[in-house]
């Protein structure tokens, strides 16, 4: 219906919403120098001296309190520093690492290939897309036992245990490898309940051909070591960052031509 | 190892095979020598110097080449959704790319990227068409606009929220009146979604002070042009670009670390204070 009348409008006012002054943070403390605000002499990562981290601590330690906020115990330097390792590339097949293997050899700007992979390493499959609710999923069903929840899951699905957050299938069959790194993780002092309760799980569904999936075990880690379930997916982009861009770099110096351009008879339009 | 391997897993590999090394397409392509297709029509021939870049735009975001109009009207919308402020947090990220020196298409992307945002952005217009055409739907099959509103409410854990009105920073939205303006000119008629639009924002002016953004306009404007939530979505993917490269370009063409410099004070750190690392013991904590 056309209206020949203009609609009459609220007019438009500044809600002055109580925007703060100056931002929080209660991870980086900077201390200026005495005679210029802005330049920093001193800085401390929730409250550690930034020098005395980098002559006693590791990388993982320092990530770690850097998103929990405390060091980790020895144990959980093990369980993350053996992750990270484990996670540190989704592969050349994985659509991000090539995504990041297309911008290197299309001769993009190198600066560009990590935003690009970690970009497309976001999606919702077999990505970081899924981690945040693999992690949830942890959190509402590793105390309970494993057997009824198995019964409760599977009944949901028609008897068939698909679509559980963080296990399922590759290509039509399980994925030995992210079973062995689980499997690796599991055995480690400081896995939780998530870990060992996602192992049971997947011992559940080996008769489906069904198991972990890269994702999960990435996501029970994540809830063993207390990682807000939110951060879970930009962490996993993160530790998978090596490994976009070293298989990105092997490309950069070369043509075109080093990666293959699907021909026109094996390009079909269908409609 | 696990090799559970199944009749099933056969038939899935065999599939997997037969896409190796080659591209099936539902959209089109360029073929040398030949052309190049979008949904059935030649990019050369057909659609460029024959069609707007935003009829085009449209057809590669929905497969549907609509009248000029149409695309003359969405071509509206992201002008009313991209300035060249660099308060707004998209146009912030472009700002500060243009502070760090990146190129032009880091700092235009990256701004669009925020834009996938539950506050602002493109996100919340795919939420808001979600909303209104499931809206009509029950107000066709007979529910009152009131008994909406409480259904919505209720959904909301009792705020009195409805996805598409009130707006951050502001009350009102000047952007609205251009946009009927425009609609008028095109000879764009307003449609059922968005006239239970209006009808909403009559209840909720009164009840609390609150009219519709233009978000919710935009969504309910599409949806009676038939296009579906997640078709509004990929159409405006880009929004908010040259809004973003205004900003970037702005502060690039400015003195280095003079785009809102902070001090070291600036920061209000509240966290722990200064401590001695702990001496680190092997095989025990």
């Amino acid at each position: 219906m056309e209206n020949d009348k203009p609609r009459k409008h609220r007019a438009v006012e500044s809600r002055h919403a109580p925007f703060v002054q100056r931002t929080v943070t209660e991870i980086w403390l900077e201390k200026s120098t005495s005679d210029n605000p802005y330049i920093a002499s001193q800085v401390y990562c929730h409250g550690y001296d930034l020098l005395e981290l980098m002559k006693q601590r590791s990388f993982a330690e320092v990530l770690f309190l850097l998103f929990i906020g405390e060091l980790p115990t020895a144990q959980q330097t093990q369980l993350l520093e053996a992750t990270m390792v484990g996670l540190i590339t989704p592969g050349p097949r994985h659509p991000a690492t090539r995504a990041a293997m297309s911008a290197a050899v299309g001769k993009t700007n190198p600066l560009h290939i990590l935003p690009i992979g970690t970009a497309v390493l976001g999606g919702n499959y077999l990505g970081a897309g899924t981690i945040e609710e693999v992690m949830n999923f942890f959190h509402q069903y590793q105390s309970s036992d494993v057997d009824s929840t198995f019964k409760e899951l599977i009944q949901r699905e028609k008897n068939h245990p698909n679509q559980i957050p963080g296990f399922g299938k590759r290509y039509g069959g399980t994925d030995p490898i992210a079973a062995d790194i689980a499997a690796h993780l599991a055995s480690l002092d400081a896995a939780g309940k998530a870990l060992i309760w996602g192992e049971q799980l997947a011992n559940k569904l080996a008769p489906f051909g069904q198991g972990w999936l890269i994702t999960g075990v990435a996501a029970a880690v994540f809830t063993d070591l207390g990682i807000p379930s939110h951060l879970g997916g930009p962490l996993y982009q993160l530790m998978s960052a090596p490994g976009l861009l070293a298989q990105a770099a092997e490309l950069i110096k070369k043509p075109i031509t080093a990666m293959p351009f699907v021909t026109d008879d094996q390009y079909h339009v269908e409609r | 190892m696990n090799l559970n391997k199944t009749p099933l897993d056969d038939e899935i590999i065999e599939k997997l095979n037969d896409r190796r090394n080659k591209i099936v397409s539902r959209t089109g392509g360029w073929f040398a020598g030949k052309g190049v297709y979008s949904h059935g029509y030649s990019m050369l021939d057909e659609l460029v110097g024959h069609k707007s870049y935003f009829q085009i735009l449209i057809l590669n975001a929905t497969g549907k080449l609509v009248e000029r109009n149409i695309a003359d009207c969405v071509e509206a919308i992201y002008g009313c959704l991209s300035w060249p402020d660099p308060r707004i947090w998209c146009n912030q990220i472009g700002a500060l790319a243009g502070a760090a020196r990146t190129s032009p298409i880091t700092a235009t992307v990256m701004g669009c990227l925020a834009t996938d945002s539950k506050a602002y952005g493109v996100l919340p217009i795919a939420d808001c068409a979600r909303f209104i055409q499931q809206a009509l739907k029950k107000i066709q099959s007979g529910m009152s606009i009131e008994q909406l509103l409480e259904e919505t409410f209720a959904a909301n854990n009792g705020k009195k929220f409805v996805v598409g009105y009130k707006r951050p920073i502001a009350k009102g939205d000047e952007r609205i009146v251009t946009m009927e303006k425009v609609c008028k000119t095109l000879g764009i008629s307003e449609g059922p979604h968005l006239e239970l639009a209006y009808d909403i924002e009559k209840v909720l002016m009164e009840e609390f002070d609150e009219s519709m953004n233009i978000g919710g306009y935009v969504a309910a404007l599409l949806s009676d042009q038939d296009f579906s939530a997640d078709e509004i979505y990929q159409l405006l993917s880009t929004l908010v670009a040259s809004g973003v490269t205004a900003c970037y370009l702005d502060v690039l063409h400015q003195p280095t670390d003079s785009f809102l410099p902070l001090r070291c004070d600036d920061m209000d750190y509240q966290g722990k204070p200064p401590r001695s690392l702990p001496k680190k013991t092997i095989g025990a904590d």
